[in-house]
């Protein structure tokens, strides 16, 4: 190494190029459907079931998908149509309840069991990357879901699409 | 108190009356009364909640819960208020109740859901029992009192059957006085222990129904007291309301047994009372037509 005078090297740097915000897209947190940019409603024109959220749009489901959205207390805020069909439940009977009244951690290769909760609240509280775990539902054995969680709003909250 | 007809609350909301359907099935809320025409109406406070929790909300249901959370807080500022003896302060959370419901849901979902927590919490023997009794006493009969005068041409004579105010039946049986005199009918509460002039008083009063409220006396008194009015007016139909729920020999006459709630014991005395009305009214006509045919084939 070449020191010159225990004095450290400097080196400039170039500077870092910002990566361009994802764009954003907005959906219904019941069943999915992308309204167009200016609504005039929160409420969802298609099923008036759920209100409109937003989220990257790399990331953001699509009508029909199986969904959840948490909150950084990891409490149920929203599930999707597609998800109350696969954990066999209504959006009305779990909200307010822990995440694991309906999905528990599932993930093999984790041994603490946090992985699902560490993504759900970093993803609630703004972090902008997208995680990916593995669950199941919390009252059946044998099945295992993907599920892609990112951040969504607002407010801001946690979205867990499962796959 | 004000109220909102279907498209005005869906303007309101910034939704479709269809929409605010759809929530009513789903969710239960806001929940709307009925016009005399049989529309709905919601209550401005309601509607106005859910339209603040929509805002900062996340979905439908969490809004409704958040909306349903802000209106419960009048149970708990009235449950305070009582424990605490303070009238004052009861009257005013009543009254805060009063803004974003009407008179029966105030009732309903705040005075006697506070009465049972009371008893709940602190029990009937209670000293809180004794000043939350009596003040829920004195405002429903206020409130019977302050209610304009029937429009139905139908009365009912309610057997009390309760021990005292102190008794956990008497503001129910109370509620339902209250909802019965603002549905319009004319209400004459009596109690059951006094058989004593009974007929005088229901020849005056001329019911179409006797109700037996309340589970404090024993079945050979009420019988008493509910024989002295048939025999003064002669047979009716008979509803007992609140007299326990093991006394299987009272259905087994053809008595209506109501449900433990008010407002649903009113709905249902109601309807006895409008198809017992209808059978009344139902023209004999068919029998003299059979027969007439009869003759005319001779």
């Amino acid at each position: 190494m070449a020191f010159t005078r225990g004095r450290p090297a400097l080196h400039l740097v170039t500077p870092l190029e910002h990566e361009a915000p994802a764009p954003v897209i907005s959906f219904c947190g019941h069943c999915g459907a992308h309204p167009p940019a200016a609504a005039p409603s929160r409420v969802c024109a298609d099923c008036g079931l759920g209100l409109i959220l937003e989220s990257r749009a790399d990331v953001a489901p699509k009508v029909g998908d199986a969904f959840l959205i948490l909150d950084r207390t990891l409490a149920v805020c929203a599930v999707s149509e597609a998800a109350e069909r696969l954990l066999a439940t209504t959006e009305p009977d779990v909200v307010n309840q822990h995440v694991t009244a309906l999905l528990m951690p599932a993930n093999a290769e984790e041994k603490t069991g946090t992985s699902l909760s560490t993504a759900v609240a970093w993803a609630a509280r703004g972090d902008s990357g997208t995680r990916t775990t593995v669950v199941r539902p919390a009252n059946t054995f044998g099945i295992r879901l993907t599920a892609r969680i990112t951040s969504c709003g607002a407010p801001q909250a946690a979205l867990v699409v499962l796959e | 108190m004000r109220y909102l007809k279907t498209s005005e609350a869906a303007a309101l909301l910034n939704v479709s009356p269809n929409t605010l359907r759809a929530w009513e099935r789903r969710f239960g809320f806001p929940k709307p009364q009925r016009s005399p025409g049989k529309h709905r109406l919601f209550t401005h406070g309601e509607v106005a909640a859910l339209r603040d929790a929509l805002q900062e909300g996340l979905s439908i249901s969490s809004a409704i819960s958040r909306a349903r959370e802000g209106l419960a807080a009048d149970a708990n500022s009235l449950v305070g208020a009582l424990v605490s003896y303070e009238r004052e302060r009861a009257d005013a959370a009543i009254e805060a109740a009063l803004a974003l419901r009407s008179v029966e849901r105030s009732v309903e979902e705040v005075l006697l859901p506070t009465l049972d927590e009371i008893t709940r919490r602190y029990s009937v023997e209670s000293a809180a029992w004794a000043f939350a009794a009596h003040w829920a006493g004195d405002w429903l009969r206020r409130a019977t009192r302050l209610t304009p005068p029937p429009v139905r041409e139908v009365s009912i004579v309610v057997g009390d059957a309760s021990r005292d105010e102190l008794d956990r039946d008497t503001p129910y049986i109370r509620a339902l006085e209250l909802f019965l005199v603002r549905a319009g009918v004319k209400v004459l509460s009596l109690s059951a222990r006094g058989v004593a002039g009974i007929g005088d008083a229901a020849t005056v009063h001329r019911p179409n129904l006797v109700v037996v409220a309340g589970g404090h006396l024993d079945d050979d008194t009420v019988a008493r007291w509910a024989y002295a009015i048939r025999l003064a007016v002669g047979p009716m139909p008979l509803a007992v309301y609140r007299r326990g729920a093991e006394r299987p020999r009272v259905r087994a006459t053809g008595t209506t047994v109501l449900p433990a709630g008010a407002g649903d014991a009113q709905r249902t005395l109601l309807e006895l009372l409008e198809s017992d009305q209808a059978i009344a009214s139902s023209p004999p006509a068919a029998q003299p037509q059979v027969q007439r045919a009869a003759r005319g084939s001779r």
